[in-house]
């Protein structure tokens, strides 16, 4: 087990490095702009241009440019400086990354706490009036797009600009450590509009596996041995059945927390997606490059942890 | 000047009613009164002691009280914009946000007051230069500007402004780690009368000669070239807010620059929220992308400032969806909103709350760029042709009908010297331009002028259109198509990103892209200079980052503009822009399409008002609440 | 083993009362595709720690009595009635926590796959606890203790280090031996073995028939073992029910079984077994055609689609289950005299050809038919032909004729409808 896991931890490494030349491809290979052009300005003479790329060492060949990025990031951990403000790209993540923590994690919770139970009890009165109207409703969820469903809760909740005045709308996130009251009163609209479409995917997920588990043969001896059905249904089809909900969690959460960029910015809640979304508009290549970095750092961090945790649940995978 | 990306993109506002506001639009006349006499028009009165244009109530062409009784002081104003700053150094700005801080919480050699788009008023300078009162001197080639006293940078710098720091802020931003974006094109190497010193293309910042300071409250400016009232103008940019160089020296010497991006002083009646022992601003009174923070500034003497400054402290929220925005500023209270309104939400400020919404003129404009120089608008006629069939009214109602502007007939806009000169609202009555709907017959014969007997086009060439991909952009987009073929052209049309339409393809000269329907342009001070030079002056093309479009380069338009950017009396100049544009629009370089207006909204219980020099949004040293 | 009529109360041998009585159970489940007879009309006892094996094919509904015994087959979709009286309770009328109460603990039950029977996720001794634990208090360590004991009583070496094994690790064999001691955990007086050795290879299944005797002799548990291979049976079973339709349809002791039988499906299971005597190359002769549709059963006797003595008579008339001439505990369910009977199973056991065999039954007199019995309600359908439900059926769960490993059975299907997702067996309460 041990050396699995070093060796996936290797794996992500070698990930990281490749997604990072290959951003560092797209970006200079496909400029949309150039960045020492757009810090000089229109008619800057070129020879202000030259000493600007010299200055941002834009003018070194590709290879040697991300040896020396990838050195500064292994070495001295330092992602950089911002084309545009000059800031260090690793402030700028720490600074944002309370805020997308605060609402992945949150909503996460969340999702799990309602799609969990709504598919266990879908799928134990499979068939019935309250399983078609969860499923239902969780379809309409799943369909529903993120940056509407954000709109809609916002116009009909919003105590600004609501027709119903009950949660702080758009703009009121405030750090944990500011004031948790705020804090958790102004993530609780977007905690739903991520939640709710994931919450219905679980329920879906985790219904369908719960009904082939409890068809399962081993379901049968549980009961032959005589326990109570909520122990079988819990402790032997559950149990079973929590396994592709858990592969799927892993990778959701490690996606999201790269950034939740359409929440983010409905809710305008300073994460990490937005600070990626602005860079690129800004062609502030550094900071695009750390973002993409972290959230690749966080997806094969999940691949592993998810990886892990499969092992643990399920036993018949230790061997293989 | 770069304008917010939503307000290029979104100038568009779709849905409205059509009903025509002129009330906002007798800035046209005004404009040509004030083109002559205005900017001459220093010491008509005063008050607080300055010798400033008086402000009368209701002159603001928008219909704005500017000071009085009504004002009240206090209170914080919350101003909302989905976009973060730029740059906040005064000496790096070149971004209407950014502007939007920099005129409150510095003073230029000279600055706009809210009733006004041309005429400058002097800011830190005690009155406006002219040949009359001996600023102007040399034939127009020596500029020489008194800076009022009693003037004090914020902590932690204190002292009194003195000249050498307006000298040290012109000198720094040639300086590669500043890098002002227009330095060079307005005092430098690409500069029509450049500072004497600083014409070299290699100049890195440093010390000019041509700026001097015999004293510490005057400052005198050489130009190789008469330039006269032009230098004052281009002296109302930011570019000439003082700055320390004991203070900002070492910083200069980083790149960036960290004055300006960690630390800043103030000379206006409001700062950035600091350390004042440090001056640091960095984390403190900005969170880059999420919030800034005014305070006033504690060593700012109102007796020697025209602003009023009537709130206590700005906060700026940064970011978010601008539907969200747009309602939380109407439905809120002591809020505005600074970036362009989303179209919902002016329509639902117009019909809902109608007393919380303002349109200022003169923002802009919109035209077609058509490839002058290559391909087949090479030909003067197929440019007249394709004028003549486009439907200019239709693109406004694409728009969003007339409150979001009229048809353009020509390239000096509203609010800029020369606008009336060079044919006002109609345009010069030429052939090709009399209809703003577009009239085939005559676009036939200017076809037929161009060889095509049949008047249409029946050459084998393709015509390479880009355009951006969002807003309205592709619906008017798709009205030149069809204005096109209906000439018989045919067409290739990209919709591509609005920064990628500019950076890769309408800016690149080598890609040959025959017409960019979507371009647009706001001046950057009120000189008309700063609206046709860049745009269509030959030498101004560059390989990359090309802001003409066109690649216009006629040798007798390049000619004209020259001895236009050299005539030093105003009303001359504005009559020598207009001949200029009248000759524009004679070899129909590019299809002017709009004369943009700029909506701005409100809460209820703000009194804004609106300057119109920076595309006519909210001037915050003027605006007060209602119940601070 | 009581006397052969299905009214019987379960008359007594000099023993005492029998552990379990099976009287007259009827189990159907109302499916989309019809009422299924799963079972229809059995009866049966069993006497404490004697042996008793039940044999047919799938579809015959031996499966399903079983997990009725257990209640294993009560849902919203099923109907059960008749009585199983087990030590004088009726567990068709027991209510579900009385029921829990027995399952696992006075009955227990083991299956056909123990790979799959067994919780992949969980350790063999966590799931041997967990089946004391349920019915006692008993420590986890007390447990433990006991659950290493339980797989050394049942031949797993080194059982310590088994106990905290998983399912997987074991071999078949090994997995059947864990199942049996997590069914004897709390000492059973009744097991259940559905097939237990289907799945596992001929020598395993040798030594787990040998370990279930071995276990009866020391534990005195009484046992039904459910299978299809009448071979399976010779070897530990006292008496024999065969099922076919979802009825008994002869039932003996094992020797009246293999000396004298009377039915011909026996006597097709019987030809059908493989002999290690036999010729290499002489061919196992199936029964000819497909177990029938239990919802559209055939007509008459419900056999006689099949049956290569199938006379006129018998396609009406619906036979009973009556005794064998002399026999107390022999009787079978077939409109055949008896003497005729007798004539063809001296011919297939001398091994005369089949034709001539057809024509020993074609000769002998043709039975009366009494009037009562023409056309009883539930015969309905065709007779020859396997109706359209049986055709869909048996095509799902592949061919039946060579009686080795099932592919699939027809009473697992009607466990778990998966068109509907309804679990079917299992008790209504969640």
């Amino acid at each position: 087990m041990a050396t699995y896991i070093v060796r996936r931890i290797l794996w992500g490494i070698a990930l990281l490095i490749l997604v990072s030349a290959i951003t560092f491809v797209f970006f200079n290979v496909f400029p949309s702009a150039d960045p020492a052009q757009l810090r000089a300005g229109r008619n800057a003479s070129p020879q202000i241009i030259a000493y600007i790329r010299h200055e941002l060492g834009l003018d070194k060949s590709l290879p040697v440019q991300f040896w020396v990025y990838m050195k500064n990031i292994f070495l001295h951990f330092n992602f950089g400086y911002s084309f545009y403000t000059g800031a260090s790209v690793l402030s700028l993540i720490t600074n944002r990354l309370p805020a997308t923590l605060s609402l992945a994690v949150g909503a996460a919770v969340i999702w799990l706490a309602m799609g969990i139970p709504v598919g266990i009890l879908s799928a134990v009165r499979s068939g019935s009036f309250l399983d078609r109207t969860a499923m239902g409703i969780a379809l309409v969820f799943v369909s529903m797009p993120v940056f509407w469903l954000g709109l809609v809760v916002l116009f009909l909740f919003a105590d600004d600009i609501g027709r119903f005045h009950v949660f702080p709308g758009a703009n009121t996130y405030v750090g944990l450590t500011v004031s948790p009251w705020h804090w958790f009163t102004s993530l609780i609209m977007p905690w739903f509009v991520l939640a709710a479409t994931s919450a219905a995917v679980y329920s879906r997920v985790l219904r369908g596996s719960l009904i082939e588990a409890m068809g399962e043969d081993y379901i049968r001896t549980a009961r032959a041995k005589g326990l109570r059905e909520r122990r079988v249904i819990f402790r032997h089809g559950v149990r079973s059945a929590i396994t592709p909900v858990v592969t799927i969690f892993g990778l959701d959460l490690g996606a999201l927390l790269g950034g939740a960029v359409i929440t983010e910015t409905v809710f305008n809640i300073p994460g990490i997606g937005r600070l990626n979304l602005d860079a690129i508009n800004h062609s502030d290549f550094p900071i695009v490059q750390g973002t993409v970095i972290l959230a690749t750092l966080f997806i094969v961090v999940a691949n592993i942890v998810v990886d892990i945790a499969y092992a643990y649940l399920d036993p018949r995978v230790r061997y293989s | 000047m770069r304008v917010s990306r939503s307000l290029i993109a979104s100038m568009a506002v779709t849905g409205l009613l059509a009903v025509g506001i002129t009330a906002c639009g007798s800035s046209g006349s005004k404009s040509s009164s004030g083109g002559g006499s205005s900017s001459q028009s220093s010491s008509q009165g005063s008050s607080n002691g300055v010798q400033s244009i008086p402000l009368k109530a209701g002159e603001n062409p928008v219909g704005q009280t500017l000071t009085g009784s009504t004002k009240k002081r206090g209170g914080t104003l919350t101003v909302y914009s989905s976009e973060d700053f730029e740059h906040l150094d005064p000496g790096e700005s070149y971004f209407t946000q950014d502007y939007g801080v920099d005129y409150v919480t510095q003073r230029p050699l000279f600055s706009y007051m809210p009733n006004t788009s041309q005429t400058v008023s002097p800011d830190l300078a005690t009155e406006i230069p002219t040949t009359a009162n001996g600023g102007i001197t040399d034939g127009g080639k020596t500029l020489t500007v008194h800076i009022r006293q009693g003037v004090h940078f914020s902590p932690p710098v204190n002292r009194e402004v003195t000249s050498a720091d307006v000298a040290y802020a012109i000198e720094r931003a040639a300086n590669p780690n500043v890098a002002n974006p227009y330095f060079a094109g307005y005092f430098g190497a690409g500069a029509p009368a450049p500072l004497v010193g600083a014409q070299s293309a290699n100049y890195k910042g440093g010390p000019i000669p041509g700026i001097q300071t015999p004293n510490k409250f005057t400052i005198v400016f050489h130009t190789v070239k008469p330039s006269g009232s032009f230098l004052v103008s281009a002296l109302s940019l930011p570019i000439s807010a003082p700055v320390p160089q004991s203070f900002a020296g070492p910083m200069d010497k980083k790149s960036p620059t960290t004055y300006g991006t960690k630390y800043l002083v103030a000379t206006g009646p409001y700062m950035i929220k600091s350390d004042p022992k440090t001056g640091l601003f960095q984390g403190i009174g900005y969170q880059t992308g999420k919030s800034l923070n005014l305070v006033r500034n504690p060593n700012w003497n109102p007796k020697t400032d025209f602003r009023p400054a009537y709130l206590n402290a700005i906060n700026f929220s940064i970011g978010g969806d601008s539907t969200v925005i747009g309602r939380q500023v109407l439905q809120g209270s002591d809020a505005v909103q600074f970036d362009t309104p989303a179209q919902s939400v002016v329509k639902l400020a117009y019909e809902n709350y109608p007393s919380q919404i303002t349109f200022t003129q003169g923002s802009g404009d919109h035209y077609v760029a058509l490839d002058n120089a290559s391909g087949v608008f090479k030909n003067v006629n197929l440019r007249r042709a394709v004028w003549a069939n486009l439907d200019r009214a239709a693109i406004i109602k694409l728009r969003g009908g007339s409150l979001t502007g009229q048809p353009a007939t020509h390239f000096i806009y509203p609010g800029v010297t020369g606008y009336e000169q060079a044919g006002g609202a109609a345009g010069p009555q030429v052939p090709w331009n009399k209809s703003v709907t577009g009239n085939l017959q005559v676009a036939e014969t200017y076809m037929k002028a161009a060889g095509f007997k049949s008047g249409k086009y029946t050459g084998s060439a393709t015509v390479q259109i880009v355009g951006a991909n969002n807003g309205n952009d592709p619906a008017i987009i798709q009205l030149l198509n069809s204005d096109m073929t209906q000439l018989g052209f045919h067409t290739h049309v990209s919709l591509v990103d609005q920064s990628v339409m500019y950076a890769k393809y309408c800016g690149v000269p080598k890609q040959e892209i025959d017409a960019c329907p979507t371009v647009g342009w706001v001046r950057d001070f009120a000189d008309p200079l700063t609206v046709l030079y860049i745009p269509f002056y030959g030498p101004a093309i560059t390989p990359t980052n090309n802001s003409n479009w066109g690649q216009v380069n006629d040798p007798a338009i390049n000619s004209a503009m020259q001895k236009a950017a050299l005539v030093t009396d105003p009303t001359a100049r504005a009559q020598a822009w207009a001949n200029v544009d009248k000759m524009l629009v004679n070899q129909a370089v590019a299809i002017p399409e709009d004369f943009d207006n700029q909506a701005n909204v409100e809460s209820k219980d703000v009194d804004g008002v609106n300057e119109l020099w920076n595309t006519g949004t909210w001037d915050l040293d003027f605006t007060s609440l209602k119940n601070p | 083993m009581t006397t052969a009529t299905e009214t019987a109360e379960g008359a007594v041998d000099s023993v005492g009362q029998p552990l379990l009585s099976v009287e007259d159970l009827r189990v159907s489940f109302h499916t989309d595709d019809g009422i299924v007879h799963a079972v229809d009309g059995i009866s049966y006892a069993l006497q404490a720690g004697k042996t008793l094996g039940i044999v047919g094919e799938s579809g015959s509904g031996k499966t399903v009595s079983s997990l009725t015994t257990l209640g294993l087959t009560r849902s919203k979709r099923s109907r059960i009635s008749g009585r199983i009286m087990f030590q004088g309770e009726d567990i068709v009328a027991m209510d579900d926590s009385h029921l829990r109460r027995v399952r696992g603990n006075d009955v227990s039950m083991i299956f056909q796959d123990p790979l799959s029977a067994l919780h992949p996720f969980y350790k063999v001794g966590v799931q041997l606890v967990e089946a004391m634990q349920v019915h006692r208090s008993i420590s986890k360590s007390a447990a433990r203790r006991r659950s290493a004991e339980l797989l050394e009583l049942v031949g797993i070496p080194d059982p310590k280090r088994r106990v905290d094994q998983y399912p997987h690790e074991f071999s078949g064999g090994m997995r059947q031996r864990a199942m049996i001691a997590m069914a004897l955990a709390n000492e059973p007086k009744l097991l259940i073995a559905d097939e237990p050795t289907t799945a596992l290879d001929v020598t395993v299944q040798a030594q787990i028939l040998a370990l279930l005797q071995d276990l009866q002799q020391r534990l005195g548990t009484a046992i039904i073992i459910i299978t299809h291979d009448l071979g399976v049976v010779a070897e530990i079973a006292d008496d024999i029910c065969v099922m076919y339709a979802g009825r008994i349809v002869e039932r003996g002791s094992t020797e009246d079984i293999f000396n004298a039988p009377q039915h011909p499906y026996t006597w097709g299971l019987l030809s059908s077994i493989p002999r290690l005597d036999s010729p290499r190359d002489e061919e196992l002769v199936p029964i000819s055609g497909r177990p029938p549709s239990l919802i559209n059963r055939p007509s008459g006797c419900h056999f006689h689609p099949r049956c290569p003595y199938v006379r006129d008579a018998h396609r009406r008339v619906d036979p009973k289950l009556t005794p064998v001439d002399g026999s107390s505990e022999h009787a079978v369910a077939c409109s055949l005299e008896s003497s005729v009977r007798a004539r063809i199973w001296d011919g297939i056991r001398t091994g005369r050809d089949a034709e001539s065999l057809v024509r020993i039954a074609a000769a002998s007199p043709e039975p009366e038919v009494p009037a009562a019995a023409l056309e009883a309600p539930e015969s309905e359908g065709t007779d020859i032909e396997p109706s359209e439900e049986g055709v869909v059926e048996s095509e799902r769960h592949g061919e039946q004729h060579l009686f080795t490993q099932p592919v699939d059975e027809v009473d697992h299907r009607l466990e778990r409808n998966e068109h509907t997702g309804e679990v079917i067996t299992g008790p209504e309460d969640t």
